[in-house]
C-alpha cells in the first residue's frame, strides 16, 4: 500500500506534520506510519476531567443564577396585575344585570277598591312585560304622598279621578310636572279601567324601554333574554306598543353625542354676504334656550358660545337647483312675464350631507369636551329663498354633530339685523335638536318624565361603555403581551370595577342619579386606564430590534459554551454507557 | 417742498384707530398704504383692526382665537411670521416702528395670566398647541428649550389693570427655522371677517405674497380701554411685504423668470469692461409703470362692508409717492389728499379698485428716513468645538445718543461664556457702553440662554458687541431627522428704548444665523455594539477555551476535526490529477 503511494504523497504527509516536530518529536522517517495510524495520545488523568467538568458546570452556573436574571430584570416590562376575569365578565354583561325598576305611585282617591285595581294593572304589567330588566312598580301613595321612600325617585305620579259622565277613559301629561291625570269614565268597570291603565303606563315609557333593551343588548347579546322573542304570545293590545322597531331605533341611537358631563354649544351665523352684521343670540339664547339648559344641568353642563361668519360659501360639491313655483300657478299666472320672478332653490338630499364647508368653516372648538354645533345659514341673495323641500321647517338634524337651519330672510326687510324674535323658530327647532342629539325620548309630552328617561337611559349608555372599554384594554393586554402596564392603569382598573358595581347596586335601587353619577366617574376611570401614554410607548419597538442588538454579543458567547456543554454531555453518557456495560 | 417723514404718516394713519376706538364694540376697519421704495420696489402694508368684547359672543373678531385665548388665559398676544430681511441700507425705517415684524420665521410672544411660574408654563403650551393646529405651523415646538421670559425688552402694549399686570407672565418663543408659506397665510386671512373676498384683502394671494423679497404677517391681540372703562379686545392684523416690480411685472408675461435680452437691459456704459456682451446693470434709472392689477394679479374687489365708513381721516388706500409722479384711479373711489405726498382714496362697495402709475424718468425716491440703529451680527471662529457672535451696531443719527436693549435667545447647545462679552468702539471700550446685563444661563436640554443688554451708542458711532461660545455634543437622537443642514439661531432683537420713559419705542431684528455642529455617523450606536461584542466575545471564547480544552500533539488527534478530513481529501485528489498528469509525458 504504501509503495503505491509513492514519493509524493509521502513528501506532502511530511511536510505537514513537520510543523509539529519540534514538540512531539516525530521523525520524518515515521512519516508514513501516520496514514496507517494514529497514535493514541496520552490517557486523559481522571482529575482533569473533573477539572474541566467542574470548569463547564461553573461557567454555566453563572450564566444561569446571575446572567440570565441580570438580563431579565433590566429587560423586563413592568405589568401591573389586572383583576381579568372582572374585566371579562363586564364586558361580556355576566358581571350585572342591570335593572330599571320604575315606581309609580297612584293617587286613587275616589276609587272604591284602589289596591284591587294596583294588582290587576300590575299583573297586566308584568305580563305584558317582554324586557324584565325594565319593568314598572306601582305604588299606592298615602294620603300624605310627602313621605320619601329612601332615595328611590318616583318616576311618575299616576292621579286617577272621575272623568265627566259618558266620556270614555283618558289621561293628561302636564309638560312641566311628572304627574300623569287619568280620568276614568264614570260608568266604572275595574277591568277595562284596569287595562288602559296599564297601557297608557305602557304607551308612556315604551320608548325610554326600547332604548336600554337596544342598548343593553347591543353590548352583551348572550345573557338578557333578546328584546323581540316575547313579542308574538298573548294577543292583547298592549304588546303592540311594544314591538322593537330596531332599525328605527338604531337610527335614533346612531344620532346621539357620546356622553360628556360637559358639553360645548356654539351658535353660528353664516351668511353668504356681507349682512346681516349683528343679531340678537345671546338673549335669545338665554330667553328661549336657557330654561331647557337649566333642565339638563343635572345630567350635563353647557356652555355657549357664538359667531357670526360673512362671505360663508357653501362647498363646491352643493349645488342648489332652481325650481319654478308650481306649473298650476305658473299656467293662471304664466303671462305675466315673470319667469323667474317667483321659484326657490332646492336642496337635495345629497346636498345635505355635505352641506357643511368644513374646510373653510372655521367650526373647531378647543374645549376639552365635546361641542355641539347650531347653524344659521342665510344664503345669498342669487340664491334665495333656499328651500329644503323634505322638511317644513328648512332644517336638518346632523347626527351626532348638531344642527342646520336654512333661513330666508323676508324680502323687503332691514337685512342687517337679526332679532330676537325672528331667531325664536331657529332655536326652538335647535332645542328639539338638541333633545334628540342628546338621546332624549321623543314621545311624552311632558318634559320631566323625558329628562328622566334620559337620566336612565345615560346611566346605561355609561355602563355599557365603561364596561366595553374594560373588554378592550383587557383584549389589548392579552393581545399585546409586549407592552407595559403601569400601577396608575391598575389603579384605575379597579376604581372603573368598584364605581361600575355601585352604579349597578343604584340602578337595582332604583337611584338613578346616583347611578348616572358612578357611572360617569366608572366611564372616565375607563378612558384613562385605556388611553393611558405610557402604555404605547413601546409597542412599536419590534422584536427583531432586540435580536440585532443581542446577536452579535449572544453568538459568539453562546456557541463555545454551548459546544462545551455538549462534548461534555456526550462524554458522561459513554462514560455511563461504560460502566453500564461493565456490569 | 417740505418731505413728509415717516413718523407723520405713521401718525396720520394711526387717526383712523383713535377714532374706531371710541365708536361701539364688534367694529372693522381696515387700510393699505403703498408706499415706492428706491430700487422701483414698492412696500405694502395691509392693516385690519378687529374689535370684539371679552364674553363668548362674536362678530368680526374670530371665535376660533378668542376661544383660544380664553383657554390659555391670554392677555396679550403678538404672533409674527416673517420671511426674508429687512434691507434697512435701502429701505430706511421700518412700517409701524418695527412693532409689526418679527424675526426670520415664527415668532410669539404673549402675556399669561397665572398664579405662578409653573402653571404660566402650563398655559404657554396649551397656547403653543392650540395656535399651531390654528395657523398650520409648528408651533407646538416652541418647548422650554426656546421659551425666555425677557425683561427688559418688552412693555405690554394693551391697558392692563395693576391688579392684573401683577399676575400677567411674559413668554417668549421663536422657531427661526419655520418656512412661512401659503398654508399659514389661509388661516390668516380665514380671521378676516371679509376673508379675502372683499376689500383690500381681496389683494392678497400667497403667489404674489410669498414672492416678495421681504414679508411679515403679523396679529396683535390686546385690550383696549377707554377712559370711561370701557374696554374691548382690540385685534390688529398686519401684512406688510416689499416688493420688486420688475419680477412682478415679469410675472404678467411669463409665468417662469427668464433672464431680459440683452437690448433691453440698461448698461453702465462707463464702466472698462462695457460692451456688446458685458453689462453691469443700472438701476433706478426710471422708475417703471406699475398698477395694483398688475403687481397683484388682481384689482381691489369693491370694498368689505363690514369696514367702517370711510371719513375724513380714515380712508381705505393710501399712496405715499413722490409728488411729480402722476397716479390714475379707477372710476367710483373719491381722492382725498393728506399731503403732496399721501394720496389716499375711498373704495366704492361694489366697483373693482385700481391704481395705475405710468413711468417716470428720471427716477425720483422719496427722501427716506434712517431707522434708529443698523444692526446686523454674524459668527465668527471656525472650528467644530468653539465659535463667536459679532454683532455690528451703528447709531446713524449725528446729534443723539441711542439707547437699545439687545436681546439673544441661545439654543442650550450653544453655550456663550459671559466673561468674552466685550463691547468696543474702534476697538476701545470706554466702560459706558453697556448699561446694564440679564443673563439667564442655559441649562442643558430644559432650557436656553437668556442675554439681555442694554446699550448705549453716542452719535454717529458704531460699536461691536463680541461674545465667544462653545459648542455642545448632542446625542444622536438630537439631530433632526432631515438632512442636516446645521441649526438654526434664532435672530437677536434690539429694541430701542425712549429715554424718559425707558419703554420701547422701536423694534429692529437682525437675521438669523446658522450654527454648524459637530455631526456624527449615525450608524454609530449599532456599530458600537457589534465592535464591543465582538471584542468581548473574543476575549470570552479564547480564555473559556483555554480552560476547557485539551491540548495533545498533532498526531494524537482522535478522528481529527472534520476540517482536516476535507484537507486530507483535497490533497489526495490533487495528488492523483498530478501522477495522472505527469504519466503522460512518460508513455509517449
Amino acid at each position: 500500500m504504501s509503495e503505491r503511494l509513492g514519493p509524493d504523497v509521502a513528501a506532502t504527509i511530511a511536510s505537514a506534520a513537520s510543523a509539529a516536530v519540534a514538540e512531539s518529536k516525530i521523525f520524518p522517517e515515521s512519516a508514513v506510519s501516520i496514514s496507517q495510524g494514529k497514535k493514541s495520545p496520552p490517557p486523559d488523568t481522571p482529575e482533569n476531567t473533573r477539572v474541566r467538568s467542574l470548569v463547564i458546570l461553573s461557567f454555566w452556573v453563572v450564566v444561569i443564577t446571575v446572567g440570565l436574571p441580570l438580563w431579565w430584570i433590566t429587560t423586563a416590562i413592568y405589568r401591573a396585575p389586572l383583576p381579568l376575569k372582572e374585566m371579562q365578565s363586564w364586558a361580556d354583561g355576566r358581571a350585572c344585570r342591570a335593572e330599571f325598576p320604575l315606581l309609580i305611585d297612584v293617587e286613587a282617591l275616589t276609587l272604591p277598591d284602589p289596591e284591587g285595581l294596583l294588582k290587576t294593572v300590575q299583573h297586566a304589567l308584568d305580563d305584558a312585560n317582554d324586557f324584565s330588566a325594565h319593568h314598572l312598580r306601582l305604588r299606592l301613595s298615602t294620603n300624605s304622598s310627602k313621605v320619601e321612600d329612601g332615595e328611590e325617585s318616583v318616576a311618575a305620579t299616576l292621579r286617577l279621578s272621575q272623568g265627566a259622565a259618558g266620556s270614555p277613559h283618558s289621561y293628561v301629561l302636564s309638560p312641566s310636572s311628572r304627574a300623569i291625570d287619568l280620568f276614568y269614565s264614570p260608568s266604572y268597570n275595574p277591568t277595562t279601567l284596569s287595562a288602559f291603565v296599564a297601557s297608557t303606563l305602557q304607551e308612556i315609557f315604551a320608548e325610554e324601554q326600547q332604548m336600554i333593551s337596544y342598548l343593553l343588548a347591543s353590548s352583551a347579546p348572550a345573557p338578557s333574554p333578546s328584546p323581540s322573542s316575547g313579542g308574538g304570545n298573548g294577543g292583547n293590545g298592549v304588546k303592540v306598543v311594544n314591538k322593537v322597531n330596531t332599525a328605527e331605533i338604531a337610527r335614533k341611537m346612531s344620532r346621539i353625542v357620546k356622553y360628556s358631563p360637559m358639553y360645548h354649544l356654539t351658535f353660528s351665523l353664516f351668511t353668504a354676504a356681507g349682512d346681516p352684521s349683528n343679531w340678537e343670540i345671546e338673549e335669545a339664547v338665554s330667553e328661549y334656550l336657557q330654561p331647557l339648559l337649566d333642565a339638563l344641568g343635572g345630567i350635563s353642563g353647557f356652555t355657549v358660545d357664538s359667531q357670526i361668519q360673512f362671505y360663508a360659501s357653501l362647498s363646491s360639491s352643493v349645488v342648489p337647483t332652481w325650481v319654478p313655483d308650481s306649473e298650476k300657478e305658473e299656467g293662471e299666472e304664466g303671462e305675466e312675464g315673470e319667469e323667474s320672478a317667483s321659484g326657490r332653490y332646492i336642496l337635495k338630499k345629497e346636498d345635505l350631507s355635505s352641506f357643511i364647508n368644513s374646510a373653510e368653516w372655521p367650526l373647531v372648538s378647543i374645549t376639552s369636551y365635546p361641542a355641539i354645533n347650531f347653524i344659521i345659514y342665510i344664503p345669498a341673495a342669487d340664491q334665495s329663498p333656499l328651500v329644503i323641500p323634505t322638511s317644513s321647517t328648512n332644517a336638518f338634524l346632523l347626527p351626532q354633530w348638531g344642527g342646520v337651519m336654512i333661513h330666508n330672510p323676508p324680502a323687503g326687510s332691514d337685512n342687517t339685523h337679526l332679532t330676537k324674535e325672528a331667531l325664536k323658530p331657529a332655536l326652538d327647532i335647535f332645542a328639539t335638536q338638541l333633545l334628540s342629539l342628546l338621546g332624549a325620548p321623543t314621545h311624552p309630552a311632558s318634559l320631566p318624565i323625558r329628562l328622566d328617561s334620559l337620566t336612565r337611559q345615560r346611566s346605561a349608555e355609561l355602563l355599557v361603555s365603561a364596561s366595553s372599554t374594560l373588554g378592550s384594554l383587557y383584549r389589548l393586554t392579552l393581545a399585546l403581551p409586549s407592552i407595559s402596564i403601569p400601577s396608575s392603569v391598575s389603579t384605575s382598573v379597579s376604581s372603573t370595577l368598584s364605581s361600575l358595581t355601585a352604579a349597578c347596586q343604584e340602578l337595582r335601587h332604583g337611584r338613578f342619579g346616583g347611578a348616572l353619577e358612578e357611572g360617569r366617574n366608572a366611564e372616565e376611570q375607563a378612558e384613562k386606564a385605556f388611553f393611558e401614554k405610557s402604555m404605547v410607548g413601546q409597542v412599536y419597538f419590534p422584536e427583531e430590534h432586540k435580536v440585532a442588538v443581542y446577536l452579535p454579543l449572544m453568538g459568539p458567547v453562546g456557541a463555545p459554551l454551548l459546544m462545551a456543554a455538549l462534548k461534555e454531555i456526550s462524554r458522561l453518557v459513554r462514560v455511563w454507557k461504560a460502566s453500564r456495560l461493565k456490569k | 417742498m417740505r418731505l413728509l417723514s415717516w413718523p407723520s404718516i405713521t401718525q396720520l394713519l394711526l387717526a383712523p384707530l383713535a377714532v374706531a376706538s371710541a365708536s361701539d364694540y364688534n367694529d372693522y376697519s381696515e387700510n393699505l398704504l403703498l408706499k415706492s421704495l428706491p430700487g422701483n420696489s414698492i412696500l405694502a402694508s395691509f392693516r385690519f383692526v378687529s374689535n370684539g368684547t371679552f364674553d363668548s359672543h362674536h362678530s368680526v373678531f374670530p371665535r376660533s382665537l378668542a376661544q383660544i385665548l380664553q383657554q390659555s388665559q391670554t392677555k396679550e398676544l403678538h404672533l409674527k411670521f416673517t420671511l426674508g430681511r429687512w434691507d434697512a441700507e435701502q429701505w430706511g425705517r421700518q412700517v409701524w416702528d418695527g412693532r409689526t415684524a418679527g424675526g426670520t420665521g415664527v415668532e410669539l410672544w404673549a402675556w399669561v395670566e397665572a398664579a405662578d411660574d409653573s402653571e404660566a408654563d402650563a398655559r404657554w403650551t396649551t397656547l403653543n398647541n392650540a395656535l399651531s393646529g390654528l395657523f398650520c405651523a409648528s408651533l407646538n415646538f416652541i418647548d422650554s428649550t426656546r421659551t425666555i421670559r425677557p425683561v427688559m425688552s418688552f412693555q405690554p402694549a394693551g391697558h392692563h389693570s395693576p391688579e392684573r399686570l401683577e399676575r400677567l407672565h411674559l413668554l417668549h418663543g421663536t422657531l427661526p427655522r419655520e418656512p412661512v408659506c401659503t398654508e399659514n397665510l389661509t388661516p390668516f386671512l380665514k380671521l378676516l371677517p371679509c376673508k379675502g373676498k372683499a376689500g383690500i384683502s381681496s389683494l392678497l394671494d400667497g403667489h404674489r405674497l410669498f414672492d416678495a423679497q421681504w414679508q411679515s404677517m403679523s396679529i396683535d391681540v390686546k385690550p383696549v380701554c377707554e377712559e370711561s372703562g370701557k374696554c374691548q379686545l382690540q385685534m390688529e392684523q398686519t401684512v406688510d411685504m416689499v416688493l420688486d416690480v420688475e419680477r412682478s411685472l415679469g410675472k404678467k408675461d411669463s409665468p417662469v423668470p427668464k433672464p431680459p435680452p440683452i437690448e433691453q437691459l440698461s448698461c453702465d456704459q462707463e464702466k472698462p469692461y462695457a460692451g456688446g456682451d458685458s453689462c453691469f446693470p443700472l438701476s433706478g434709472v426710471t422708475d417703471l409703470p406699475w398698477s395694483l392689477s398688475e403687481m397683484f394679479g388682481r384689482p381691489v374687489r369693491g370694498s368689505c362692508p363690514l369696514a367702517v365708513v370711510p371719513t375724513e381721516e380714515a380712508t381705505h388706500v393710501c399712496v405715499n409717492i413722490a409728488e411729480k409722479r402722476s397716479i390714475f384711479v379707477s372710476q367710483g373711489s373719491e381722492e382725498r389728499k393728506r399731503s403732496p405726498e399721501l394720496r389716499c382714496f375711498t373704495l366704492h362697495e361694489n366697483l373693482d379698485f385700481d391704481i395705475v402709475l405710468p413711468e417716470l424718468s428720471p427716477s425720483t425716491n422719496l427722501l427716506l428716513t434712517p431707522p434708529p440703529v443698523y444692526a446686523s451680527r454674524s459668527l465668527t471662529g471656525h472650528g467644530q468645538e468653539r465659535g463667536g457672535i459679532q454683532a455690528v451696531l451703528n447709531n446713524p443719527s449725528s446729534n443723539s445718543t441711542v439707547e437699545f436693549v439687545y436681546l439673544e435667545s441661545l439654543p442650550w447647545f450653544m453655550k456663550p461664556y459671559l466673561h468674552t462679552l466685550s463691547a468696543t468702539i474702534s476697538g476701545k471700550d470706554d466702560g459706558n457702553i453697556i448699561q446694564d446685563i440679564y443673563y439667564r444661563p442655559a441649562l442643558d436640554r430644559k432650557r436656553g440662554t437668556q442675554l439681555e443688554v442694554r446699550l448705549r451708542v453716542p452719535p454717529g458711532e458704531t460699536v461691536l458687541l463680541n461674545y465667544e461660545f462653545d459648542k455642545a455634543v448632542l446625542r444622536y437622537t438630537e439631530y433632526p431627522p432631515d438632512a442636516n443642514r446645521g441649526f438654526d439661531i434664532a435672530p437677536a432683537i434690539i429694541s430701542i428704548l425712549d429715554s424718559s420713559s425707558q419703554k420701547s419705542t422701536f423694534s429692529i431684528r437682525t437675521t438669523s444665523l446658522l450654527l454648524s455642529l459637530p455631526t456624527p455617523d449615525f450608524s454609530m450606536p449599532y456599530n458600537v455594539i457589534i465592535l464591543t461584542s465582538t471584542v468581548m466575545a473574543l476575549a470570552f471564547g479564547s480564555i473559556f477555551n483555554i480552560l476547557v480544552r485539551r491540548f495533545v500533539g498533532a498526531d494524537e488527534v482522535i478522528g481529527g476535526s472534520l476540517v482536516s478530513k476535507i484537507r486530507g481529501h483535497v490533497m489526495a485528489f490533487v495528488a492523483k490529477k498530478r501522477r495522472a498528469g505527469g504519466d503522460k509525458p512518460k508513455t509517449e
